[in-house]
């Protein structure tokens, strides 16, 4: 049975997910110091049951990957913590409803860049859907959202000047460019519903051909 | 039906909402039977009697003390409407039949709303909407 719970709560219990990679974080309770120790539960909407997590039982860290668990994004979910301390304990704080396909936050994609005279070709690739293990298949997060976009930044490092470009398809050449000059292009995922935004990749600069 | 409009007038309710629906072991739309499980063929008419649904059954039974929240429950609503009229037209050509299984389908969903007393079920069919959303924007 459980104790009498007069241990302050974990605080802030909410789930961190980047391309469906779900861990659930939280903050100690006010006040403790070193010792506490915790164990995570969690539950799919609509069946209800709370199932405990056996690898986040008994431990001090204030994090818990329930990646696995939370792998099917046509689910809902809630996790919940409970903190220990010298025989006493706090009670169970729940996160909200979290829903992976809308709730996870989407990496930049990969951008490689090549030159020719006057144009450069730019190839994007969306990053992957987190994944148990590198032998299991991978899944794009362009499955996933098929109204995934790509925005694309060609700045011109001589005159500064800076175009954008929005492309459905992972690939674009930019034609008509100055030889003999550098241009920096950085790329951005958009998926306009639900409405997500990657951040902008790492630019990455190239020199089209000097003029023979 | 713009679904970017509905899908941020949700997200600015969503945890509100969601909040005041403490009853994680049912669902409406999703449990027992998950709308994702249902055939492309049935798509349009379990799409039609859903978007009834909450028209007739959810959006009223649904006012808050909160005037944003009211606020953009409405607009959602009002939504809804125009895209329900336009989902009638469709049916009217009958180009949006409905089969056997998406009756049934519905039935459950009616079922599962029943199970609960009104505010409560209004409440938690209209915290679901991402999941009809989500189910809508599938390909």
């Amino acid at each position: 049975g459980e104790l009498y719970c007069s241990l302050p709560n974990p605080r802030n219990v909410r789930f961190e997910s980047i391309n469906m990679k779900n861990v659930l974080h939280w903050s100690a309770p006010e006040g403790t110091g070193d010792g506490v120790l915790y164990k995570v539960k969690y539950a799919v909407y609509g069946v209800g049951k709370w199932i405990r997590k056996p690898e986040c039982r008994n431990i001090n860290r204030t994090w818990c990957d329930l990646s696995s668990e939370t792998s099917d994004y046509e689910e809902q979910y809630y996790a919940s913590v409970k903190a220990f301390l010298n025989g006493t304990c706090s009670d169970w704080m729940e996160t909200t409803r979290f829903n992976p396909l809308t709730d996870t936050k989407i990496d930049p994609p990969m951008v490689s860049v090549s030159s020719t005279g006057k144009s450069i070709s730019i190839i994007l690739t969306a990053p992957e859907k987190w994944k148990r293990s590198p032998e299991e298949e991978s899944v794009s997060l362009l499955q996933v959202y098929p109204g995934l976009q790509y925005k694309v930044s060609v700045l011109n490092k001589k005159t500064k000047k800076r175009w954008f470009f929005s492309i459905s398809n992972n690939s674009l050449v930019v034609p008509w460019l100055e030889p003999g000059t550098t241009y920096c292009v950085s790329a951005q995922i958009h998926v306009t519903t639900p409405l997500l935004d990657s951040g902008f990749s790492k630019e990455r600069c190239i020199a089209t051909l000097k003029d023979k | 039906l713009s679904m970017t409009e509905i899908r941020a007038g949700f997200s600015a309710i969503k945890a509100n909402i969601q909040s005041r629906d403490p009853i994680r072991s049912r669902s409406i739309l999703s449990h027992p039977h998950s709308l994702h499980k249902v055939k492309s063929s049935d798509r349009c008419c379990i799409t039609h009697h859903l978007f009834t649904f909450y028209v007739d059954k959810v959006f009223k039974h649904c006012r808050t003390e909160d005037s944003f929240v009211n606020r953009k429950i409405s607009s959602i609503a009002n939504s809804f409407l125009g895209a329900r009229r336009r989902l009638g037209q469709c049916r009217e050509q009958n180009n949006c039949v409905c089969g056997e299984e998406s009756t049934e389908k519905f039935k459950q969903i009616l079922a599962n709303y029943e199970g609960l007393n009104v505010t409560s079920a209004a409440m938690k069919s209209l915290g679901e909407l991402d999941i009809l959303l989500d189910w809508m924007e599938k390909s």
